[in-house]
């Protein structure tokens, strides 16, 4: 009797997972249905400003003219490009928010659209060498710049270009924050970005290791970028390599010590790219075509304080200064970065350990 | 000399190691508590003023709201899922002679012994091959397959340790394996299914690394969303929702504890 019970609770827990099962077979069948009948797409945003930002600059002109709807995702570029190369056939995104490398990744992949000017008016107006530098399939919108960000408090005379950085850091005038290698951009904004800097490059990482070698005693690392900012505020760091937009973002929420530099070298672009998966709504064209809007990247420039790409914007007064011209940056060679990118990681792994 | 003699010096190493203890364990708590009540837009400690304007900013994100009704649905739902299947499991395996059950019950606590991550990105391209795609039932799912071992390991460990003369007793007394399971069993393994049960619901509503590759516009949960927003914003309303999040799972054990006991639980675990 007893294992007569167990067997019938055995096979219903069985008969309850295959009804599961196949009742998520068909309500998956069922929202996909709805999907392709409905003018919907889903784009991609990062959490917080970020997100604002998209609805209020892009999401909101593109409901407002196509009468179609635009549903965020909130996340990070590696999830979405899981997402779409899991589903290659039915992506269940319509428009991807990228890293150069990622979109890179994507581009050879084959997971995603050319972008064309026949598909996208407003593409005529991006430099082409940010279009070229995801392969065509994609193009950069918004950027920013890897340069030195210090405390006005502690630092009155900053260094100001790389090659200075590292001298005054290694004498230990100042302790430095750079970040580690789990940071995602880091072989572009720090290894990439100083070893050019300091007279190498992509197929020359020497200077930029022996650097820091040379700053070892008074370098702490960032892994995330609260993690920058909290060393800066308390002190455990007087500067470091980071963003611009981040720290003006700082200096508007009232850490008014903050100040920014683009180093005289220039610091590494870090640009955010958009792609189309293929397969995806054909309405995400209308939306990619807003996000290249030069009125709707001028507003969206004004929220997150960095700069954009459409060559007929106009930055406000505020921003004029803050925003560092794409031309004066380091303009990375990401596709080769890629081939050497685990190399780096190792070098890093061996020598930096940290 | 005698009153050195009477110190006893191992009492004093264990107290400063209990203290020394609870505040490495407490004080980072404790910051995230304090800072989640500055008046200032950015993390800094100390603070430099009080305000609670960023526990509202909670409620105003609307991403942070839907994000944690994903996550209460998903974490309820695996629950459920976990006890239907893993229960009935636990049964037939903790009892059987046959020589498959050791290997069917290791297997079905083997998500255990596996990075999440791994299990997360795996299940992202094996059910987007089934057909499910990004979706709350993949979603589900996945966490289901997480949730089933913290269910499995407590039930078995409880009903292993049952005499099998209590069922037997019932039976010859007349009873249905189904009154049997129902006067007799269940009461018994209770404390299982509910430690289990507290396990299982935490360890989906945390959840991350699993979550993470089935966010999107509808299934984002709670991990997932705060992760995007703590990378590209400095303000303290992560720390807010730390707080609130330690406040609830408190009131929380408070209410079970009252309900039910947690020393059942926790002797049942």
């Amino acid at each position: 009797m007893t294992n007569l019970t167990r067997r019938t609770f055995l096979g219903a827990g069985t008969a309850l997972g295959t009804s599961f099962v196949t009742g998520g077979l068909i309500t998956g069948g069922l929202s996909r249905t709805a999907y392709a009948q409905s003018a919907e797409i889903t784009v991609t945003a990062f959490g917080g400003v970020w997100e604002k930002a998209v609805r209020d600059c892009f999401v909101a002109p593109f409901e407002a003219k196509t009468h179609d709807k635009a549903n965020v995702s909130l996340g990070d570029p590696a999830q979405w490009l899981a997402q779409v190369e899991a589903n290659p056939a039915r992506p269940p995104l319509d428009v991807l928010i990228m890293t150069p490398d990622l979109a890179l990744s994507a581009a050879k992949a084959g997971l995603v659209d050319d972008f064309t000017v026949d598909k996208l008016p407003n593409l005529a107006k991006i430099p082409k060498e940010l279009t070229d530098s995801v392969m065509g399939k994609g193009t950069i919108f918004d950027y920013g710049v890897g340069g030195i960000t210090y405390n006005k408090k502690t630092v009155s005379n900053p260094p100001k270009s790389f090659a200075e950085f590292v001298d005054r850091v290694s004498s230990g005038e100042f302790v430095a924050s750079v970040p580690s290698i789990s940071y995602a951009v880091t072989p572009i904004m720090l290894i990439w970005a100083m070893a050019k800097a300091l007279g190498g490059g992509v197929d020359n990482v020497d200077p930029f290791f022996k650097a820091m070698a040379k700053m070892k005693d008074n370098l702490v690392f960032w892994g995330s970028p609260n993690d920058f900012f909290n060393q800066l505020s308390s002190g455990e760091a007087d500067l470091g390599v980071y963003f611009d937009g981040r720290t003006w973002n700082h200096y508007d929420s009232g850490a008014t010590w903050i100040d920014f530099l683009n180093p005289e070298e220039g610091g590494a672009l870090n640009g955010v790219a958009v792609q189309k998966p293929k397969n995806a709504n054909p309405a995400a064209w209308a939306y990619l075509n807003e996000i290249l809007d030069a009125g709707n990247q001028a507003k969206f420039a004004e929220i997150l304080n960095y700069g954009v790409t459409n060559t007929d914007v106009v930055y406000s007064d505020k921003l004029k200064p803050r925003v560092t011209p794409w031309q004066k940056t380091s303009f990375p060679p990401y596709e080769q970065i890629a081939k050497v990118r685990n190399e780096w990681v190792d070098r890093w792994n061996r020598e930096i350990g940290r | 000399m005698s009153m050195v003699r009477r110190i006893d010096w191992s009492f004093f190493a264990l107290l400063a190691f209990v203290v020394v203890f609870f505040v490495f364990m407490l004080a980072p708590i404790l910051v995230v508590v304090i800072v989640s009540f500055t008046s200032a837009g950015f993390i800094a400690f100390p603070v430099p003023g009080w305000s609670t304007k960023w526990f509202a900013h909670i409620f105003q994100y609307k991403p942070f709201v839907d994000a944690l009704i994903v996550s209460i649905e998903i974490a309820i739902g695996a629950t459920i899922l976990a006890g239907l299947l893993g229960v009935p499991a636990c049964l037939f395996l903790a009892r059987s002679r046959s020589r498959w059950a050791g290997a069917v019950m290791t297997f079905l606590l083997s998500p255990l012994s596996m990075p999440m991550i791994v299990i997360g990105f795996a299940s992202l391209f094996f059910l987007s091959f089934l057909g499910f795609g990004v979706s709350f039932a993949a979603l589900l799912i996945t966490h289901t397959v997480v949730c089933l071992p913290y269910l499995v390991r407590t039930v078995a460990g409880v009903y292993a340790g049952l005499p099998r003369s209590y069922e037997e007793s019932a039976s010859i007394l007349g009873a249905g394996p189904l009154r049997v399971f129902w006067h007799v069993t269940l009461p018994l393994i209770r404390p299982g299914i509910m430690a289990g049960s507290l396990f299982s619901f935490l360890t989906s509503f945390d959840n991350l690394p699993i979550s993470y590759f089935f966010g999107s516009a509808s299934t984002n949960t709670l991990p997932v969303v705060m992760l995007s927003y703590m990378e590209n914003q400095f303000d303290p309303t992560i720390a807010a929702l730390s707080t609130l999040q330690m406040a609830l799972a408190v009131v929380g054990l408070i209410v079970v504890d009252r309900i039910y006991g947690i020393d059942k639980m926790t002797v049942a675990a």
